[in-house]
Order: C-alpha cells, then structure tokens, then sequence
C-alpha cells in the first residue's frame, strides 16, 4: 500500500473511531458501590430495581413511576443526585454509606418502606445502580463525612443555650416556636420541584426522616437537607453550640428522653423565667 | 557600518525576548456590540410584594416593593436581561474580581447576577435577620445554606455554566438569578435597557439575551476590526 | 397427547409473546394450564394503598418474597407510620379479588366403574373456572390487623377460608403478635401462596397426605381455626409462631367437642450469598387430636359430643435457598397417627419429601418444578401391603406476567402434574373417587393446563 494510503486508512479509521464515539453514548461506567467489606455492582443492581423501586421512583431513576403522581411526598429523583440524608456537607453527593443506610432505613412518614429485609448484598447493589442516573457520580466524588465530636452530656445549661440558638438561627421561623411545625414561613414552604413541604414537627415524636439517635438529629442541621428548605448550619455552629441545639431539639418532642426529663425537672420551678421563642426576640 | 548594523542587531534580538524584558505584542483591534433591548405585548401585572411575615423588611420598604420578574424601564426598555456571548469567543482572561450578592430589605440585589465559571462570589446578609441561601442549580451541584444576621458573607463560585435560580424559603418572595456563562463577555442590563459588550477580537459572534420571563433570543454579529455594531433586541411580553 | 394440545394452541402462544416482547425485564413463555383449589394470594389492595409493585413483596405472586414476609409478619403494615386506614383516602378499600379461567385436561388411570371393576382411564377435557378468593386484609388502626377471605367455589358453593384479628407488636415488639380466628398455619412452604394450580399439582401431598382406610380428616396446609402466639425479628429473619386450634380441621361450630392441637414453627434466615433472598431454614410440629367416640340420639351421632381423643404428628423441616435467581424448596416431614384414627390396630406412620425449584427469571418469567414423594413406613392395618398408599408426585410449570405493576396483576399459567398412587385414588379427586381395584395397582393422574389468574 503507498504510504499516502496507508496514511489516509489510519486517518479515516481513527476518525471514524472518534465520530462513533462522539454519537454513540458513552458507555456506561460499571459502577460500584463499596459498604463496610460489600461491594454491590449496577448491572446486578438493575433487575432488583425494576422489582422493587421502579414503581414509584421510575424506571429512568426520574420519580415518574406509575405511582409518583398519587404519593405524597414524592419519590427521589435520582437523576438530579440531591439527596436529603447525608453525612456530607450541602451541595456533595452522599457517600455509598449514607444511601445504603436509606435504603434500609426508608423514609418515616413516606411512601419509602424500610428495606431492612432485603439482603446487605441485594441492598448494595441498588445503591451502585441508583448511582447510574445521573452524570455527577461520574465527574464528582462525595464529600468528605462531616465530623462528629463525641456528644457532651445533656445539662440544663446545654439545653438553655440550645434553647436561644433556636431562637437566634431562626429556627421557629419554620419550625415554630414550640417546634410544632407551624412557624410564620411553614405553610409556603416548597422544595426543589416547587412541591409544597412542611417542617418537621416536633410534637408528633416521629422519627427523623435520617435516623433516630441524637448524632442523626445534629447531622440533620449539620449538612443540611439537599433539595429541601432545611438549610446547613454548618458555617453558623460550632460542634459545642450544635450539641446544645440537639438536646434542646429533644424537649421538644413528647417522648421519654434524657433531655425532656432534665427540662421538665427545670421548668417545674423555673418556667417563669423563659422568655417566649417567637419574633419578640428573646428566648433566654 | 557594520558594528551599527551589529548593534542594530542586538537591540533587535534583545527587543525580540531573547535575553531581555518580554516583547508585548501590539493589541489587536476590539470591537464592541451594543445596543437596547425592548418589549412588545402586554405585560404582566406587577403585584406588590406582601413581606408582613418580616416587619424588618416591611419598615425597610416605605412602599411596598413590586415583583421583579418583568421590571421595564422608559420607551419600553426592560431591566435584567442578560446579554452574553454565546458562540465565537476566542477566549479571554477569566474574571477574577468578586461578584457580589446581597440580601437587603428582604430582596436580592441585584435581582439578576451575571458572573463567568469559576468566578469568585460572595453573598451578604445586611437585614437583621437570618436568610437562607438556596441556589437552585440542577446542573452545578444544589446546595442550602442559613446565613444569620452578622454572618460573614458565604463565598463560593460556580464550575459549569448554567441559569440558576435562587431562592429564600423563610421569605418565599424573594426569587434571584444566578446566571453563570462561560464567556467573560457578558451585562445584565439596567432601566435603559441599554447594553455595551466590548474588547471583541475580530470574528463572528451570536450575542443572547435572555430574560427570566420574556425568553431567550439569540443574533448574529460579525466584527470586523475596531468597530461598534448594534444589535437590538425585542422580547416579547406576554401577561400570563 | 400434550404435543398435540400444544400445536392447538401455538398461535395463542404466538400472540402472547409479542404483547409481552417490549420491556427488558421480560421474555414470554407461552401457554399455561388452570386452577384447582381455592387459595389466598397476592393482595392487589395492598398494592394500592402503598404504591408498591407486586414484585416488591412476591418473587413471582403469590408467592412472598424475604420483603413481603416481614410486611406480613409485621400485621401487614410497613412500619412508616402511614399504615392506619386514617392515613387514606377514604376511597380507599381493602378488598381484592382472584380467579383463574381456565382450560385443561384431566386423565387418570385405573378407575373402577361399575362398568369396568377392573379399572378405565377417565379423561376430562375443556374449559373451566375456578372458584373465586376475596381478600379482604389490611388494618383496623395501627397494629390491629384484620382479615376476613371469603370464597365462592366454581359451582357455586360458598365458604370463609380465613377471618380473623391480629394484635401486633405487643408491648412494642414485634416477638409478640397474637392471631385469633380462622387463618392459615405458619408454614415456611405455604400452600395458600405457593404457585401451582392444576387438579394434580395444586396441593402439597405432604401436607394433605393421610392412609387409605384413615378416619382423620387433618391437612396441613387446610386453615385452621385457634388462637396463634407469633413473633419476628425486626428483619423477620427469625419466626416463631406457636398455635392452640380447635381440632376439626377448620370446620366451625366445635364439631369436635373439647379437645385443641397445637403447633410450633421457627425458621431462621441468614444473608448468605447474592441470591434474590436470604436462605431460610426452620422446623414444624404439629400434635393433633380427633376424637373417637360421640354420644348418639336415635343411633345418630351428636355433633360436637366427640371424646376419647386420640392423637396425631407430623413434623419436619425445610428450607428456602437462593442461589442467583434459582429458588430451591426442600422439605422433610414425618407423621404418625393414633391406631385408633388409623384403618387398622397399628400406627400408621409415614415420611415424605419435596423438592421445590424455580427459577425467577425475572419479576415476570417464573419456570418451576416439584417433586414429591409420600412413603408409608408402617401400615395402620397389618394386612395392607407394605407399598399401598404411597404417592410420588411430579409438576413443571411456567408463570408469565404480561405487565408488573401497583394496581392488579395478571400470570398466563401453564402447568403439567402428574402423580402415582399405589392402591388408592389419587388426592386431587380425579377420576371415579374410588380406590383402585387391588392394593397394589398403580394409578397414574395427569393434568394440564393453561390458565389466565388474574387479582385486581
């Protein structure tokens, strides 16, 4: 063959090769999922979703199943990798972690059930196909696990500052000054597809929509909840003053805590003192 | 002779960088686009803005402030548009000069920022009470932030470009923009509805404007040295 | 005969595979084969009231998946909070429905007639219904669960498979659930959600299994009447149920007088493997009693005057395995009855084994097998051949689920059964109903069938 030829072949296939992978999709990553000593895989993940998340969460991973449009809150968007209940700071993607323990944990309160009975290795391999939805998990990488100091003991002082932080971070402005979910901006607040939510109310006793325990509670307002009106206040807090915010947090709610029995021990004698939490100021 | 011609020499080479201080090119010609954008068609009924949820903001605003998403100036100017670049840049230095966003009398202001990938931008809080910041950005990643009275302003930027819209949640009124281009060659226009993109390499370039409600609309313009071409916009205005 | 009855349906078959050919989660299987028994099932309504597919809770319906087990265990509820009927709309009902239209064939072998003693071949063939499940389960308010399964047989006759109440997580633990009522027992291999509805194939003969010439009328796998003690592990990885029943086999109106039976079973489960579930394992027990002796009016025996009970076992183990998408069901059960329930002076005592498979190709391909075999180790009446009564039992079938989705469900069932019984008639009831003509003639009976079993 002439050199001129050879020359133009290589060019063409190597053009070809280029154009082909211009118009063809990129391929998908196999994407991974790593728990603990699991590592669940996306394609083994797929059939288990099709079985078990499609219905509501779609099949595109985009909340358009079948049952999306009857089911309030609405299902995750897994296309938009926003994801409320993380470890990471606001605006980073979870770590595998953090969807993993969704996935078992589900979402009180939702259409989202506890998947506790699926296998750890069924479970991981979702997480690594849900990661498949949206471009990000292939160009960013999660954040980095906020830190969580190990929890100081309640005291009435912890308790009373936390107290005037609710006050100062305007917390009641949503929550409500008795933390009922009924504060001036409750009933107009909306979420990132403009569907209305409400805050977390208190009262009911319910669990957190990201756990239970009291490190669950300060990662909430730590990292915010992405995609929802609750913002971080990681910037405002420092690890003292969000502990304090936690366990004025648990005498809000009418279960048998640590905290709510210090307070109710408190205030037996010295209610009189509080200044109302509210738009007067205040909030001793 | 010769030794003028060697010194000649020297002072060339040593002019052309070799061993001396960089040769800075003479600047290329720039030329300028500019020109008004107006509306046809009716517009929408601006309402005023009820902020009885925050008397701060309430006592700030001796009248009460009007929407902001279709603000109109004279001979039908309208404000907030923002006209850019958006094909033919030859690449310019990236903006390095801070973007500032601020939140008073329970407003953004400006209503509207432009501001390049990767630029820096720093957010205010000057009311006397908390905000919370809440960039609604589908391609850059979504983020939520409380800012409280006195808190240091949060400082971030942007890495892909994208139209952002920006949202408080305790003060549903309060909407923004976040508009983040790749090009540096960029306004956002005021009342006049005039705008002024300059320091444009010789080339043919598609100017956009875009509004938050009126729409998107894109021109051709081909610049040939140092010239100014005009390129006038007309949006349309619809009441719904 | 099967080969010609399947050329009589290819173009049917044809037809269901391209309406099933578009999603990638499902290749078709064409042609499948009718219902026999009345059986609880795969509940629509919950579908409905929480979004789920029925692949959510159901391998392949109605058979329960480690997901739908815990849904089950835990008062059908999901634990979000959200499980009071006030948490519905009030459109909302709690009812569903099953059935199976149905074509098949019916052949067995060595019936005695009067016309032939010494054994014909009876043949039925055609189109056919089953009877009809209302299933009515759900909540009362939180963990008070009810559930009320009334049943319309194919000709007509009615009956009430299962009511009952259920308390859940007493003291806020789900190890204590108390059940009262009429309701299926705790079986790990639960005949009313297994998948196979065929004449020959639409029972278990382990669980219904009893000696030629026996007086007792027990059936594992029938619904009983009592009061059930069960508990779970938050996961349900690990059960127990503990039960006190009245002892005439889910026959209302204390027609057996006094006496109770009981029954324990407890499985554990271990997330061993990358199989769709976990691998189960557990035991059962049951002791029951059927009395012998009733009070007479007129030389007519006294319902419910029953006594001098005697007593009956059966116990075994099984298992559920997962490896990939590949279900194995083993099972091995002993029983032994009171001479005095039994044809003759001795115990009658026997062992039977299973092996169930499928394979869950995907939520809406299932292919699966069985094989039985019931083995009499001792007689009840000395005379009897050492082999009369003993059974094996074999089926193949396929399940196809034309869509999969949150409101109802349709399966195109195909199945093909086939058992052999020693001297007495088969337990299905086909042919003539009456036991061979010598205690050693083998009885062959088929069925086939293609069946569309639909739930809304």
């Amino acid at each position: 063959m002439k050199p001129q030829t050879r020359w133009m072949s290589l060019v063409s296939a190597c053009g070809a090769a280029l154009l082909l992978a211009g118009v063809t999709p990129a391929p998908a990553v196999a994407q991974e999922a790593h728990v603990g000593t699991l590592t669940g895989h996306a394609a083994a993940g797929k059939p288990l979703y099709t079985r078990y998340c499609a219905g509501c969460h779609g099949d595109d991973g985009d909340a358009q199943g079948e049952n999306a449009m009857w089911i309030d809150p609405k299902p995750r968007d897994f296309t938009m990798a926003t994801f409320k209940c993380r470890s990471t700071p606001s605006g980073s993607l979870p770590t595998d972690q953090d969807l993993y323990n969704s996935v078992e944990r589900g979402f009180v309160t939702t259409n989202m059930p506890p998947w506790v009975a699926l296998t750890p290795q069924n479970r991981i391999n979702l997480v690594a196909y849900i990661k498949t939805f949206s471009p990000r998990w292939r160009t960013a990488k999660p954040g980095t696990p906020i830190t969580i100091p190990a929890e100081p003991t309640a005291t009435i002082q912890s308790i009373l500052h936390g107290r005037q932080l609710y006050q100062r971070m305007e917390c009641w402005k949503c929550h409500g000054p008795a933390g009922h979910g009924d504060g001036p901006s409750a009933h107009e607040l909306t979420d990132n597809k403009d569907d209305p939510i409400r805050p977390y109310n208190f009262e009911t006793g319910s669990r957190f929509m990201c756990g239970t325990a009291n490190q669950d509670l300060y990662r909430i307002f730590m990292t915010g909840l992405d995609g929802s009106p609750m913002p971080s206040f990681a910037d405002q807090l420092s690890p003292a003053e969000a502990w304090d915010l936690v366990h004025f947090l648990r005498t809000l709610q009418p279960l048998k805590t640590r905290e709510s029995a210090i307070w109710h021990e408190w205030a037996a004698t010295h209610a009189g003192e509080l200044k109302p939490i509210g738009p007067e100021g205040g909030g001793q | 002779m010769i030794a003028r011609f060697i010194a000649l020499a020297a002072l060339v080479s040593v002019s052309s960088g070799i061993a001396g201080p960089p040769h800075r090119a003479p600047p290329l010609p720039a030329g300028t686009i500019s020109g008004k954008v107006t509306y046809t068609g009716t517009l929408p009924k601006l309402r005023p803005i009820d902020m009885a949820k925050e008397p701060n903001c309430v006592t700030q605003h001796p009248t009460p402030v009007m929407t902001q998403d279709a603000v109109t100036g004279p001979a039908n100017s309208v404000r907030y548009v923002v006209v850019y670049i958006s094909a033919g840049d030859q690449g310019a230095p990236a903006a390095t000069d801070t973007v500032h966003y601020d939140q008073k009398g329970c407003l953004y202001i400006p209503h509207v920022a432009a501001m390049q990938v990767h630029q820096p931008l720093a957010i205010f809080n000057d009311d006397p009470h908390s905000h919370n910041i809440h960039p609604l950005a589908r391609v850059n990643p979504e983020w939520n932030k409380s800012q409280p009275k006195g808190a240091p302003p949060i400082r971030t930027s942007w890495d892909q470009p994208e139209f952002i819209a920006v949202k408080c949640n305790v003060h549903p009124w309060m909407h923004g923009y976040f508009v983040v281009l790749v090009t540096p060659h960029f306004t956002v226009t005021d009342s006049t509805g005039e705008f002024s993109l300059t320091g444009l390499p010789a080339g043919k370039y598609t100017v956009t404007a875009w509004h938050e409600r009126f729409g998107t609309q894109s021109q051709e313009v081909t610049i040939g040295g140092s010239e100014t071409k005009t390129a006038n916009f007309v949006l349309t205005a619809r009441p719904y | 005969m099967v080969k010609r009855f399947l050329t009589a349906v290819a173009p049917l078959a044809m037809l269901l595979c391209t309406a099933m050919a578009p999603t990638s989660t499902g290749t078709a299987a064409p042609t499948y084969a009718a219902a026999y028994a009345t059986y609880a099932s795969a509940i629509p309504a919950f579908a409905r009231k929480y979004g789920l597919r029925c692949s959510a809770c159901h391998t392949a319906w109605p058979e329960l998946n480690a997901f739908g087990q815990r849904f089950k265990d835990n008062g059908y509820q999901l634990g979000n909070d959200r499980d009071s009927p006030i948490w519905q709309n009030n459109a909302y009902w709690p009812i569903a429905m099953r059935t199976t239209p149905q074509i098949h064939l019916e052949s067995t072998t060595n019936q005695v007639t009067d016309a032939v003693l010494t054994g014909k071949t009876i043949t039925q063939a055609g189109f056919d219904l089953s009877g009809v499940d209302f299933l009515l389960l759900g909540t009362l308010y939180k963990d008070i669960t009810f559930g009320l399964v009334p049943t319309l047989d194919a000709d007509g006759t009615t009956g009430l498979e299962a009511a009952f109440v259920r308390f859940d997580n007493l003291g806020r633990s789900p190890w204590a659930n108390v059940k009262v009522g009429k309701f299926e027992l705790d079986n790990l291999l639960s005949e009313k959600r297994f998948t196979w509805l065929s004449a020959n194939g639409g029972f278990l003969y382990a669980y219904h299994y009893l000696p030629v010439g026996s007086a007792n009328n027990f059936g594992f796998g029938d619904n009983q009447i009592g009061a059930e003690l069960s508990g779970h592990s938050l996961n349900s990885y690990t059960r127990y149920s503990v039960s006190l029943l009245t002892t005439d086999d889910g026959e209302p109106g204390l027609p057996g007088g006094k006496s109770l039976d009981a029954m324990f079973t407890a499985s554990r489960a271990f997330a061993m493997g990358s199989g769709l579930g976990p691998q189960r394992i557990g035991v059962f027990g049951y002791l029951g009693h059927r009395p012998t002796v009733f009070d007479t009016s007129g030389g007519a025996p006294i319902p419910g005057t029953g006594s001098a009970n005697k007593s009956f076992v059966r116990f075994g183990a099984t298992a559920q395995l997962w490896v990939g998408n590949l279900e194995l069901i083993p099972l091995v059960a002993h029983a032994s009855d009171a001479a005095e329930l039994g044809p003759g002076g001795d115990k009658p005592a026997w062992n039977s084994a299973l092996l169930e498979a499928h394979y869950v190709a995907t939520p809406r391909l299932m292919v699966q097998g069985r094989y039985e075999l019931v083995r009499m180790s001792k007689q009840g009446d000395p005379a009897f051949p050492k082999t009369q009564g003993n059974a094996d039992a074999f089926a193949v079938g396929v399940r196809a689920y034309p869509f999969m989705f949150s409101r109802d469900g349709m399966a195109i069932h195909g199945e093909f059964a086939m058992t052999k019984t020693i001297g007495t008639a088969p337990l299905s009831g086909d042919g003539s109903g009456v036991d061979p003509a010598s205690p050693t003639t083998v009885v062959w009976s088929r069925s086939l069938l293609l069946a569309f079993d639909f739930a809304f």
